[in-house]
């Protein structure tokens, strides 16, 4: 976005792109198809298995390229304008090819504060590979993003769409580096309020147990 | 009956119904941009808010509470509503910007947001002059703006389809387009894309807005960021004169207004009914205009021969030819003619004692849509069947023309060598008299004599539209020996009004040298001695709506602007 607010133009998006993958390999099976119909029947109209439906495409194909949401459209018997539309609003929808590993920084306010920036030029050290881009290798994207939620925790960033890396520190970086290296996942920090922490062991997911499990540090009394 | 107050005068109002809507209804003035009878209401551009009350009720007795005065409480949302969405019930009472500083205050600052990343480029947008974003701004908006930073620069003319253009940066958002192709015409070729300031609508990579109705986006656009590639550049807006008409490309009879400057008609627009074509238009009925202008008769012309031809001596051979043929002689309706036109005809066969064959029928199967566009590619083909003319039975007529049966045949308004009624050679021994739109009338070489007639743009005139439904024209171009500002029904741009014939603007050519039908066979009547009957387009229709049962109560001042539904007829199914 501070890219944005230095140079505001919108670039008009490739009305005639190459298609990246080719017909034998634009098909969803028989099971991704029977669970797009579970979906489908999940809402009043088909509108509504839309986010669903991109977000498995995305999973399967790697990324959104026009010729994978006319599949989806067809799939849905949806114009193939709102499909694009959708996938066009949602940054997580990824409409170009990215690396195996995305790193989503977030650099809004209170990341910022927190030295988000400098997270962001470490990574882009460390992986030789400049924001909003693709490190040579293919294997890592490195992204600037706005603000994912967690100022509680900055300055924090996010993995492949899924993983929070909370509070992050050189040091910290590192590790995350040698583990996705070593080919292994990235945990799940359960975060949450304060007021929060004493409930349900602190993890509100019902769906994943933390592995670690973050409390806030107490705080100097604020004097004047 | 329930009431509402607004802006302190009390309404009464049955059923629900929006508060935008029944202010627009009660000459109340809202502003609002995303807001379309026809359309979904999305409420996404914020700018029609007014401030709502509503009466208190006692929890208990559930009676309205009053004050000392003994007038109702009034307790007010806690925040503005959009009138738009909002479904008025009893009691309620609304302040608009005329009444609540809170609402004017409000509309000011949505103007002001909506214009922070608009270019303000006015001064070469098409739509400024008629643009509610501009209007509004000055009756609304704030005085300046407040922001310092530079503005969002989106693409800048992107060919949307083959026939609509778009400025993203100028888009407002408020999806009345998108809303268009996903509700009304159905194709979905439109979407909103991206979020935040970056949005702007656009077709997805690899597809067109190439649908037969696109072009509505551009009327329903409320500002300029849908402009017609046509139209796009080609006049301000005060500059052409609008007059209300039908399109006549097909049996619809949509309704439309013609934009003239100097004489010229630049563009078609839709024009509202809701008993015909609600508020759209095809873009077949738009890009037909330049017919209007283009290859048009420099006037009447005798054997091809124009120069020495005029109106008297061309008329006067008309009149011999009709004289030595008589009932040797076979009448061409038109189905491109009005109803007068061919009631004019008939009355002429009658004097003559000639034969009418009937209209030649231009049937396109497939081109019908079941929507604005009919098989039927003419206007009248039911105004002439209402007549007691029918279709021209092909073979028969081609067979009984080149037997050499007839000596003189007169066509209205038609091209029988083009429809491959009879070949050109076939008309050589026969003396062909041509009532012609345009010089590339393919009839015309044959023409012994071919008499300009006016077009739907130039005439006063009646079309039956394929429902049946009477919609009478008036003219929007002058035609030569017309004063523009005698004509009390054409409408007048500014430059009509203050220009002169001496300005450098004006251009004599525009005029064209052409007579409507109906004042032309009055003209051969009188020289053959018959009866000429009524004069005028509004007289010869008083006289068919009290004859014909099957123009009962079409009379002008029954049909007005928006037509008149005649009584149902047994047609026969054209095969």
């Amino acid at each position: 976005m501070a890219e944005f607010i230095r140079n505001p133009v919108v670039e008009l998006p490739d009305p005639n792109p190459e298609a990246h993958f080719s017909e034998e390999d634009l098909v969803f099976t028989e099971d991704e198809k029977s669970r797009i119909t579970d979906w489908v029947n999940q809402y009043p109209t088909s509108d509504g298995a839309v986010m669903w439906t991109l977000w498995l495409a995305q999973e399967k194909f790697g990324f959104l390229p026009p010729e994978v949401l006319q599949l989806v459209a067809t799939e849905l018997s949806l114009p193939y304008a709102q499909v694009y539309g959708v996938a066009t609003f949602y940054t997580q929808y990824y409409k170009e090819k990215k690396g195996q590993i995305v790193f989503d920084v977030c650099t809004c306010f209170s990341c910022q504060f927190c030295g988000g920036y400098d997270i962001l030029a470490y990574l882009e050290e460390k992986l030789d590979v400049k924001r909003g881009h693709t490190s040579a290798c293919g294997r890592y994207t490195l992204q600037e993003v706005e603000c994912l939620g967690a100022c509680g925790s900055a300055p924090m960033m996010q993995v492949d769409n899924g993983p929070y890396m909370h509070n992050l520190t050189p040091e910290k970086i590192d590790t995350v580096l040698a583990s996705l290296e070593a080919g292994q996942s990235l945990p799940f920090v359960s975060i949450t309020l304060p007021q929060d922490e004493d409930e349900m062991g602190g993890n509100r997911r019902t769906d994943a147990d933390a592995e670690e499990r973050y409390l806030t540090p107490p705080r100097p009394r604020q004097t004047q | 009956m329930s009431h509402v107050t607004i802006d302190g005068r009390e309404y009464e109002f049955e059923g629900p119904q929006s508060l935008l809507q029944f202010c627009l209804d009660h000459e109340i003035e809202l502003p609002h941009f995303c807001y379309h009878p026809s359309m979904s209401v999305p409420a996404n551009c914020r700018q029609c808010l007014v401030d709502i009350g509503a009466p208190v009720r006692d929890r208990e007795t559930g009676e309205i509470r009053l004050d000392e005065q003994g007038k109702p409480v009034i307790q007010y949302f806690p925040k503005l509503q959009t009138s738009c969405s909002h479904i008025i019930s009893d009691g309620q009472v609304v302040h608009t910007a005329r009444s609540s500083k809170k609402v004017e205050e409000a509309q000011r600052d949505t103007l002001e947001f909506l214009l922070i990343n608009h270019p303000l480029d006015c001064p070469i947008c098409d739509q400024a002059g008629h643009c509610p974003l501009q209007i509004q701004a000055y009756k609304y908006g704030p005085e300046g703006s407040r922001f310092e930073f530079r503005k969002v620069h989106k693409p800048k003319k992107v060919k949307l389809g083959p026939r609509v253009v778009l400025d993203a940066e100028r888009c407002i958002n408020c999806t009345r387009c998108v809303r268009f192709t996903d509700e009304i015409s159905g194709s979905g070729q439109l979407t909103i894309i991206e979020r935040g300031v970056k949005n702007y609508p656009i077709t997805p990579p690899g597809g067109s807005f190439d649908e037969p109705y696109s072009m509505n986006v551009i009327d329903l656009c409320p500002v300029g960021a849908l402009t017609s590639v046509d139209f796009r550049f080609q006049a301000r807006i005060w500059e052409m004169a609008s007059t209300p008409s039908i399109t006549t490309t097909n049996a619809k009879g949509s309704n439309c207004d013609l934009w003239v400057r100097d004489n010229l008609v630049l563009r078609i627009t839709p024009r509202a009914n809701p008993e015909v074509n609600e508020f759209w238009l095809p873009d077949e009925d738009r890009l037909t205009y330049h017919r209007f202008n283009e290859n048009r008769p420099l006037g009447p012309s005798l054997h091809g021969e124009t120069e020495s031809a005029s109106w008297d001596s061309s008329l006067q051979r008309v009149t011999e030819i009709l004289k030595n043929s008589g009932t040797q002689t076979v009448f061409i309706a038109s189905a491109y003619a009005t109803v007068e036109d061919n009631w004019m005809l008939i009355q002429l066969a009658e004097a003559v004692g000639g034969q009418v064959a009937g209209y030649i029928s231009h049937i396109e199967p497939g081109h019908g849509d079941g929507w604005l566009r009919t098989d039927d590619r003419t206007p009248n083909a039911q105004g002439c069947e209402r007549l007691g003319l029918a279709p021209i039975d092909f073979p028969l007529w081609q067979a009984r023309i080149e037997s050499g049966e007839f000596q003189a045949i007169y066509i209205l308004e038609d091209d029988p060598v083009a429809s491959e009624l009879c070949s050109i050679e076939s008309l050589e021994d026969i003396q062909v008299i041509l009532h012609y739109y345009s010089t590339t009338n393919q009839t015309l070489p044959t023409a012994d004599v071919a008499l300009p007639a006016a077009m739907v743009a130039e005439t006063i005139g009646t079309y039956v539209n394929e429902s049946g439904r009477a919609q009478r024209v008036v003219p929007a171009k002058v035609i030569k020996g017309m004063n523009r500002t005698l004509m009390m029904q054409m409408g007048l741009s500014r430059a009509d009004r203050h220009g002169t014939p001496f300005d450098r603007w004006h251009n004599e050519s525009h005029y064209i040298d052409c007579k409507p039908s109906w004042e032309i066979i009055p003209i051969l009547l009188k020289a053959l001695g018959a009866k000429t009957g009524p004069l005028g387009p509004r007289k010869i229709m008083r006289l068919i709506s009290d004859t014909i049962p099957a123009f009962k109560g079409a009379t002008y001042g029954a049909m007005d602007l928006s037509g008149v539904a005649l009584p149902a007829i047994e047609t026969e199914v054209i095969s």
